[in-house]
């Protein structure tokens, strides 16, 4: 059964179309991420289904009613927002307990209650401290439980994880996996992280410009990206824009460079984008790559230009013929042989890893 | 050699004696008067006081004229500072939620007495009553310092407010507190310091008045300060300079409780005396 | 709708205030500043004929006095306010150690606290002809009863108010400005003194106006520091009202001169934010 329904929702502040005729269902008990970069509309449409903005058109369901009229203290809608926003001049136990104790549970419960949800996020023992005397990652599990604590219908996470450092995100990404996870907990996560966004959600939805670009599972998005934007903002690429077809299962780029792949554009008279990820990209030396070439494989020759070492992966940017730059990825595996500028080398990666895009500028002419 | 090092070096010289000069100048008058009040001489002698004693303090209390100005001047404090704090706290509060081309019209509007010399205050408001509302001194004088003091109490609520983070209500909404509960556990109790340092600033400024005070009192109602201008311009002598001194520990303790209550440093913070 | 309703609610003790206390008030002023004076009465007579005597008289050259002695000592308070507070602020806003920092800022605003009584007679008493330092100021030649010495003991209690506030609206400009610009005009070769004249104190023309401005009202506004430190000899405007309202009673020029200077007030101000903007290059 659907949790929420959002159908043909759109807001518009003064000229500005914020959301776009944007209509979502998520089911019970899943974790939707919503992406994409300031100014899309993610964070208006969080606030249209928290209930501090309404919309213009369109209808908003929880549970099967539409709660258009109702102020956000009638919905029961839990929020977790960015800045956490817990209540300075009171106590953990007491900014858990305020929803309890503004939707009338009977005040014999809220004890129990907070200390189950402190249990939850595991921070017993922080029942008597002030939020300025807790850590970042303390002072959001704490804004977690106090949203959790009312049993709402729809959990609304706005940029979790932005406020903490690299290694306190990973972890607290697996704790809050859990805890959403125990609680059955219907989410939806607002980022413009995409790392965020895929790790957390069952599924992704894209949203550019007040519209729904895309909705699929972390890896199709990644994977089958359905546009361009999708595909540039999700992971990192390499781009050989403006490539026009050449026979079947080829195209040329700007630069010459002849491009093999395996995905077709329906319409082969336009111009196209292709694109290839870094992790794809396999570089070897000239000789061995002569080997290598067939009909299902790319190879392009050019000089090494940067190696920047990064811990685990090392990042090779490759000078192509003309003006291309690639961007490489490889493991930092013990005995692979090192690069260094101003090598020469060979790119290789294969046609069915090359996705192809309508070039929208070509369209124009 | 006029080198850029020597014009630095002679930069922080002149820095160093116009705060050394100005630190004397402004705190040396005080100083004196400090010590002059327990001099146990009985006229004003050259400094320093060749023996002290505690008997202008003694005189001071005694006196029935400053005593009874003192008296009403605390009363009309206190009866200010209430009225003016809890009526700027709201309208602070109303200025808050508009909108920013309205909010800084009325903000100067609302401060404008602040530049508004205490003798016009005074003298309209003697003649408004005088041709329309016959009242009592105390409600005159309350009325004279309600237009001084709200200012005040006005500028620090705000300045107290511009701390709370609107996440912070919405969040409360949010959890199921509707407008008025969120406002009453949670705009209010954080705004309270900002409306104490108001209150402090409304206190203060009430007990020091005198412009005002003068105009509307009359000769059975009066303030301290008016009483002790009168003792000025008549019989400059040492009382004054007990009066004086109660004053300046009134200010200390003031000043302390301002500290305690908003942290002197987000006093100056943010523009509190934007004209 | 509500939203509008509760603001208005809110606001309704203020604007009640105001009106009754300030706005209506100083409509009676307006009204009784084109009232006839007869001598001998309180104020003027209900249904006295409309005139515009109580202004044209001002121009007389007997009050245009007291109008300069105003501004022209208010001006030099306030220029004098502004180059002492200027080093000051930027010490404690920049340079000085927290505990430093602290103390000032409390002296500073336990000044401003302090009653304007204290400070006048704490002036007087060390400053003034019968006051303590009057036997040294007679030794070095000083004329403690000239005119010129009470101009500058005027000065001197104008600026015990007018320093502390100035220091404070200037610690505020100084705090906003970006310590960094100053650095990169030393970095560039600047000296201290060069990059403080051509960087800082451009960067902070706003705040020097806005304290030019306060100390400029307070110093016209002055009632209690000419009263006593000009010992009846040098009065300012405030004075004048007062003692047209109090010796004479003759109200309709005290409210004509009131009127008078409200409206040079907001001219003031006018200009000084005119000023402030087009000298502003931030």
């Amino acid at each position: 059964m659907n949790i929420l329904e959002l159908i043909d929702v759109s807001k518009n502040f003064g000229g500005f179309t914020a959301v776009d005729s944007v209509s979502l269902e998520i089911e019970k008990g899943r974790v939707i991420s919503l992406l994409g970069p300031s100014g899309c509309g993610k964070t208006t449409t969080l606030r249209i289904i928290a209930g501090f903005t309404s919309p213009d058109v369109g209808t908003v369901r929880i549970s099967g009613n539409d709660v258009g009229r109702l102020k956000p203290y009638e919905r029961n809608v839990g929020l977790l927002f960015q800045d956490y926003a817990l209540f300075p001049h009171m106590t953990v136990t007491q900014n858990v307990a305020y929803g309890l104790r503004h939707r009338r549970t009977p005040a014999s419960a809220i004890p129990s209650r907070v200390k189950q949800m402190l249990s939850l996020v595991r921070l017993d023992g922080m029942e008597a401290r002030y939020p300025h005397q807790l850590s970042g990652g303390q002072q959001q599990r704490v804004a977690l439980a106090r949203a959790l604590a009312t049993d709402p219908q729809i959990i609304l996470l706005d940029e979790p994880l932005s406020a903490l450092d690299a290694k306190l995100r990973l972890e607290l990404r697996i704790e809050l996996k859990e805890i959403l996870r125990s609680v059955g907990a219907t989410t939806i996560v607002v980022t413009h992280d995409q790392e965020e966004a895929l790790s957390l959600g069952d599924e992704v939805v894209v949203m550019r410009a007040g519209k729904i670009v895309q909705r699929g599972t972390p890896t199709q998005v990644y994977e089958a990206p359905a546009d361009k934007f999708v595909a540039e903002f999700v992971g990192r690429s390499n781009w050989f824009l403006g490539s026009r077809p050449k026979g079947l299962g080829s195209y040329v780029t700007g630069d010459g460079l002849e491009i093999r792949a395996a995905s077709e554009l329906p319409n082969r008279q336009i111009g196209a984008d292709l694109c290839v990820r870094p992790e794809n990209i396999e570089l070897v030396d000239n000789a061995t790559a002569k080997t290598a070439v067939d009909r299902e494989r790319n190879a392009l020759s050019g000089i090494v230009l940067d190696v920047a070492p990064l811990g685990a992966d090392v990042h090779v940017v490759v000078q192509l013929a003309g003006k291309t730059r690639l961007l490489a990825v490889r493991k930092n595996v013990r005995g692979t042989p090192g690069l260094v500028p101003g090598q020469p080398v060979c790119a290789l990666f294969s046609a069915s890893d090359v996705l192809v895009f309508h070039d929208q500028n070509a369209e124009v002419r | 050699m006029i080198t850029k090092r020597n014009t630095d070096a002679l930069l922080a010289f002149f820095v160093a004696a116009v705060i050394a000069i100005t630190a004397v100048f402004l705190l040396f008058p005080v100083i004196v008067t400090a010590f002059i009040a327990f001099d146990a001489r009985e006229y004003i002698g050259p400094f320093p006081p060749t023996a002290l004693s505690p008997k202008w303090f003694g005189r001071l209390f005694h006196d029935p004229y400053l005593w009874s100005g003192f008296k009403t001047s605390v009363l009309l404090a206190i009866a200010a500072t209430i009225l003016a704090a809890a009526i700027g706290a709201l309208g602070a509060l109303g200025i808050s939620r508009m909108s920013p081309q309205w909010r800084d019209l009325v903000t100067t509007t609302f401060l404008s007495p602040l530049v508004l010399p205490g003798v016009i205050v005074g003298f309209a408001l003697l003649m408004f009553f005088s041709a329309f509302i016959p009242l009592p001194v105390l409600p005159k004088l309350i009325a004279g310092h309600l237009v001084i003091t709200i200012p005040y109490t006005i500028r620090m609520t705000l300045i107290g407010l511009t701390g709370i983070k609107e996440t912070l209500r919405e969040a409360a909404l949010n959890l199921g507190a509707n407008e008025r509960q969120a406002f009453f556990t949670i705009t209010l109790p954080l705004a309270k310091n900002g409306i104490a340092a108001g209150a402090i600033f409304a206190f203060a400024f009430s007990m020091d008045d005198v412009a005002t005070s003068l105009f509307l009192s009359d000769f059975n109602t009066y303030t301290f300060p008016v009483a002790l201008i009168s003792l000025m311009r008549s019989k400059f002598d040492l009382t004054i300079a007990a009066a004086a001194v109660v004053l300046m520990a009134l200010t200390v303790v003031l000043l302390f409780v301002l500290d305690r209550v908003l942290g002197l440093e987000r006093v100056i913070g943010q523009d509190l005396y934007r004209a | 709708m509500r939203a509008v309703g509760s603001r208005i609610l809110l606001l309704l003790p203020v604007v009640a205030v105001f009106v009754l206390f300030l706005a209506l008030p100083m409509l009676t002023v307006l009204n009784e500043s084109f009232r006839t004076f007869e001598p001998g009465r309180i104020g003027s007579v209900a249904g006295a004929p409309l005139t515009t005597n109580n202004y044209t008289e001002l121009i007389h050259q007997a009050y245009f006095r007291y109008f300069a002695q105003t501004y022209l000592l208010a001006l030099c308070a306030s220029l004098l306010a502004i180059i002492f507070a200027f080093p000051i602020s930027y010490y404690i806003a920049r340079l000085a150690p927290p505990w430093m920092r602290k103390a000032s800022v409390s002296a500073i605003i336990g000044l401003m606290f302090l009653s304007a009584l204290v400070r006048v007679y704490s002036i007087q008493l060390t400053f003034g002809s019968a006051g303590i330092l009057s036997p040294i100021m007679s030794a070095v030649g000083v004329n403690t009863n000239g005119r010129t010495y009470i101009y500058v003991v005027i000065v001197a209690g104008l600026l015990h108010y007018a320093i502390p506030m100035s220091i404070l609206i200037l610690i505020g400009a100084i705090q906003n400005l970006n310590p960094r610009l100053t650095e990169a005009a030393q970095s560039l070769g600047a000296s201290a003194l060069t990059s403080h004249l051509t960087i800082t104190i451009p960067l902070c023309i706003r705040g020097l106006v806005s304290a030019f401005l306060v100390s400029m009202t307070l110093g016209i506004s002055a009632f209690v520091i000419p009263w006593i430190l000009g010992r009846g000899r040098v009065l300012f405007i405030s004075n004048l009202v007062y003692s047209r309202f109090s010796e004479v009673a003759n109200y309709p020029s005290g409210a004509a001169i009131s009127i008078v200077m409200m409206v040079l007030s907001i001219l003031l101000i006018y200009v000084m934010s005119r000023l402030a903007t087009s000298l502003d290059r931030t």
